[in-house]
Formats: C-alpha cells, sequence, structure tokens
C-alpha cells in the first residue's frame, strides 16, 4: 500500500495522457515531462507507459506499507528516506514501513516517482491512467492527491539497485514553429516577442504557463474564431501576457496564436517555476525532427544500457 | 454562389495540421458541414490520432509525423472532392427553467435588450441549434444560431463557479456547463439534461451535426 502523508503543493498519479478524445472536448493530461516518466519506470522495470506520481515543489511525504523499488527523477527535491538521501535519477529499494520525504525544489519545480510493480487504480478512462484534475476523472478520484489517499502497488522486483539515468539537459531557450496568426496581430508583435525575455507568472499550472514581461506590449483586440489548441500552442490574450498551454489545457480556444512549442522542447515547462526567465526561438520542421530524434536516441539508449545492466 | 477563397493549410508542428476555412466560408453553417465531412474523411484512413473540427475550421493530430508531408496537398485535393451533406443527425429537447436561482443573469440580459424576463425565455427557447463542434471543456457542444437579440456581452467579472447544467448567453453565443467550471457567460437557465458522462459508452450526449432545442420548463421570477 501506498499512503500520501503529506502531498505539498500538488501531486497526482499520471501517465502518458489521453489521446483519441480531444473532438470531445476531453484533454490530454500526462506527465509534462513524458521523458522523465519513462525514465524512472525503466529504472524500477515498469513499462514505460505505467503511471507515475507527479509532484510539483516538494515539501510531500509518502509512506509505502511493503518493499519497493522506486526511482525519482525530474529536478532534486533533497529526498530522503530514514535520513538516507535518494538521489534523482537512481533505483533505489525501500522497505516496508518507510516514508519518503520531499524537501522543496529549489532549481525546478517537478519530479516524478516511479514505483516498481501493478499500480492497483480505478479502471482506465479512455485509455490512461492520468488524472484529469479539471474535469474530474482519472487517477485514483479525479483529482489531485490528497493527505491519506492510498492505493495498492503489488510489487515486482525486476530490477536492481543503483541503476541510473540521466535526464536529456534543461534549458531555458524554447524552440518554437511559426503560428497561423502573424497577420492579423499588431505589427511587430511577433518581433517583440521573440526579442524579448519572459518570466513565469505564479498563475502557471498544469493548465498553462502564463508569461510575464516589463514593457513588452503585446496588448491587442484580435479576436478569432475558435480553434484547436493542445498543450504548446501558445496564446496571446488580448492583455499581452502570453500562455503556453500545457497537459490540463482545454481542447479548443480562440485567442491568437503566437506560435507552437516544438515537441521535443515541452518537458522543459515542467522545471520552469514562478519567477523563472525563458525565451523563443524559432526553428524549422526539419530542426523539429533532429531535435525529437535526439530525444529518441536518448531513450534508446537508456534501453540498451539496462538491458546489459540488469543481466 | 459568391466564389471562394482557398482554405487555408498550415503545419503547426512536426505532427499538427491545421485547415482553415473561416474567410472562404460563404455561409458559416455550409462550410461547417464540409469540415464535419473532411473531418469524417480524416478520421477513417486511420492516420490521425485525433481530429478535432472547431469554427469553420479543422485540426489534424498525426500519428507519425513522417507523414506531413504527404498530407498537406492531400486535404485540399479531399475538400475540393467534399460536398456538403446532410449528415443523421440527432434532435435533442432540453427542458429548461429559465430565471430564478438558476438564471441569475436572465434580468441584466433581458434590460440590456429592453426585453421582459418572458421574452428572454421565449426567444431564446423559439430556436433550433445545430452543434457546430464540441471544446473548451468536456461535453461543452459549441451552438449554432443564437436570436441576434439575445447576443450579450460576457460578463466583466469571470464566475468563479458556474453550476453544471447553466444555460448561459456569452456574446453571439449560446450553450450548456456541462461540469461546474468557472465561467463568464450570462447565465439565463439550467437544464437536467446530461450532456457529459465520462462512465458511459459514448461520454458526450451530443455531437456534431445534432441539432438541440430549449423547452420553457418553467419560468422563474
Amino acid at each position: 500500500m501506498i499512503t500520501i502523508v503529506k502531498p505539498g503543493m500538488q501531486m497526482s498519479i499520471q501517465d502518458q495522457g489521453r489521446v483519441g478524445a480531444r473532438h470531445l472536448g476531453i484533454g490530454q493530461s500526462g506527465c509534462i515531462d513524458p521523458y522523465a516518466q519513462i525514465i524512472v519506470n525503466r529504472l524500477v522495470g515498469n513499462a514505460d507507459n505505467n503511471p507515475v506520481i507527479e509532484i510539483t515543489l516538494g515539501l510531500a511525504e509518502i509512506k509505502f506499507d511493503n518493499d519497493y523499488y522506486i526511482a525519482l527523477h525530474g529536478t532534486d527535491m533533497k529526498a530522503s528516506v530514514n535520513g538516507n538521501a535518494i538521489e534523482p535519477g537512481w533505483s533505489f529499494y525501500i522497505k516496508k514501513g518507510d516514508v519518503l520525504k520531499l524537501n522543496a525544489a529549489r532549481h525546478g519545480f517537478r519530479s516524478y516517482l516511479a514505483i516498481g510493480g501493478q499500480w492497483q487504480l480505478p479502471d482506465p478512462i479512455l485509455d490512461s491512467y492520468s488524472t484529469d484534475i479539471t474535469a474530474g476523472f482519472g487517477g485514483l478520484t479525479g483529482q489531485a492527491l490528497k493527505s491519506g489517499d492510498s492505493f495498492e502497488v503489488i510489487p515486482k522486483y525486476n530490477t536492481k539497485v543503483g541503476l541510473g539515468a540521466m535526464l536529456p539537459p534543461k534549458s531555458t531557450q524554447i524552440r518554437i514553429h511559426a503560428g497561423p496568426h502573424a497577420a492579423v496581430l499588431p505589427k511587430d508583435t511577433i518581433v517583440n516577442f521573440i526579442n524579448h525575455s519572459w518570466h513565469v507568472s505564479p498563475n502557471s499550472n498544469r493548465m498553462g504557463t502564463r508569461l510575464l514581461s516589463d514593457e513588452c506590449g503585446l496588448e491587442h483586440d484580435v479576436s478569432l474564431p475558435s480553434m484547436a489548441v493542445a498543450p504548446g500552442s501558445i496564446q496571446l490574450p488580448p492583455n499581452g501576457e502570453p500562455i503556453v498551454l500545457l497537459n490540463d489545457a482545454q481542447t479548443t480556444g480562440g485567442y491568437p496564436l503566437l506560435g507552437t512549442v516544438i515537441d521535443a522542447d515541452l518537458r522543459h515547462f515542467a522545471q520552469l517555476k514562478p519567477g523563472d526567465f525563458l525565451h523563443f526561438k524559432f526553428v524549422t520542421l526539419a530542426d523539429a525532427f533532429k531535435a525529437k530524434e535526439k530525444l529518441t536516441a536518448h531513450l534508446n539508449q537508456l534501453a540498451i544500457a539496462l538491458k546489459y545492466k540488469n543481466k | 454562389m459568391t466564389t471562394k477563397s482557398t482554405p487555408k493549410i498550415m503545419a503547426l508542428t512536426t505532427h499538427c495540421i491545421f485547415f482553415d476555412a473561416y474567410e472562404s466560408a460563404e455561409h458559416g453553417l455550409n462550410t461547417q458541414k464540409k469540415i464535419w465531412a473532411l473531418a469524417q474523411f480524416c478520421q477513417s484512413t486511420g492516420d490521425f490520432v485525433d481530429v478535432v473540427p472547431a469554427n469553420n475550421n479543422l485540426t489534424l493530430y498525426l500519428k507519425e509525423s513522417e507523414k506531413l508531408a504527404s498530407w498537406l496537398p492531400l486535404l485540399l485535393e479531399q475538400w475540393q472532392e467534399t460536398t456538403t451533406k446532410d449528415f443523421a443527425s440527432t434532435h435533442h429537447k432540453l427542458p429548461t427553467i429559465y430565471g430564478g436561482q438558476h438564471g441569475p443573469d436572465i434580468a441584466h440580459v433581458a434590460a440590456e435588450h429592453n426585453l421582459t424576463v418572458d421574452e428572454v425565455a421565449q426567444l431564446h427557447s423559439s430556436k433550433t441549434y445545430p452543434v457546430l463542434f464540441l471544446g473548451f471543456q468536456p461535453g461543452f457542444a459549441y451552438l449554432d444560431g443564437l436570436d441576434p437579440k439575445l447576443y450579450t456581452p460576457r460578463r466583466s467579472e469571470p464566475r468563479i463557479s458556474v453550476p453544471k447544467g447553466s444555460v448561459a448567453i456569452g456574446g453571439e453565443q449560446t450553450g450548456v456547463y456541462p461540469e461546474t467550471s468557472p465561467g463568464g457567460w450570462q447565465i439565463i437557465g439550467h437544464t437536467d439534461f446530461k450532456l457529459f458522462d465520462i462512465n458511459a459508452t459514448s461520454p458526450c450526449a451530443v455531437k456534431p451535426g445534432d441539432t438541440l432545442e430549449f423547452v420553457i420548463q418553467e419560468v422563474l421570477k
């Protein structure tokens, strides 16, 4: 049994998300950093799409009523069990009755916890265990995990202690595709957006990272017919403060788009916390393909290394 | 029929295509019927994870980004061959209580247009509304055809919580909130009609192309 003692700022059960139902208004959900999710699952011997716990900011505690292999990755939350450090990116063996304690993240925002075994959760909804916090379904209760929530994980011991894996490198330069609305927005909007550095607003959440900048002046009064939006869509509301939509975003929207974050760079938004600076750069479709291939290669290398180490 | 300009087709990412027929639209609903037909065709090819129709546009999410280059020209060819046809659609009647505690903004909507509360309910319930597309939140239906006499700007301050089943007007649109959520539309009534049930075989009660009608159950003062 896994019991949430303290959920911290926000904790939720997520997998790779829910697809195929956007036309019904059902959003994606899922881990904001799907690479971290895959890597921690591999370290504990789970399938890539096994659910994990996405932990925001830290200041959390989780109790384990069985022996398990666990792995944490994402930002360093100075995690420990019985005073022993649980370093991000390594597999650990923890004992029945142990409590995993997480301090506050200082250099990032989210961490992913994998627990080796079969997670006993309510049936998946539209093929996904991800919690859709906004719509209120999926995961354990359809909501973020609360103090006292518990669920069973039937342990599997098919990995070993001390397996390590790195995440692909962090970046605050976000590569984006050109959007469809450059011509309808006021002159220089796109140039100003690219030339300014932005910081993350405290109003950001899993629906979107809201951006602020001093004297950038992207205000407008353009209203457009609704179109589909998805994680990565960069909306510009009339107040001139862009929103990079993330996993819990709605499926359609009527604000003009400044562009779309390339698939390979969406994971960076898992670690951007209020006050962090970032800037954007246009790239070609070919660049985006290459960036994605690089991440796939990272995962392939890990798969080979783990196969060798587990022998 | 007036001359139409060519729809705009653009790759938004390596696996996402935006097809926009809005500016070429000589009539919104006819173009929307073509959008539904194109969406149905794209869905049937099995090449897409998600096919999302919105307001006279269509966004396609590819399973494999390798197919991006071949789909860009194909879409336009397909559009030119698409004819507006009518679908087998369902007509839904939504029993609605207008006003009172169920419609806290109906008096404001009435005052805005020099109408009585009864007239607002009459005008709103006398139309048949085609469902253009679903979006914003699970099961939310974008409806066509609100009487211009009822066009009312959104509230300057959105409500933190709009109850599930609220019938509302936002600008030139009307709709029903499928779940309790924040919202800025003017609430004029309430229906018990269940638009969305995640545990049902088909979670959404209505689909694009269906028509809705609000039936007055009661007008509260």
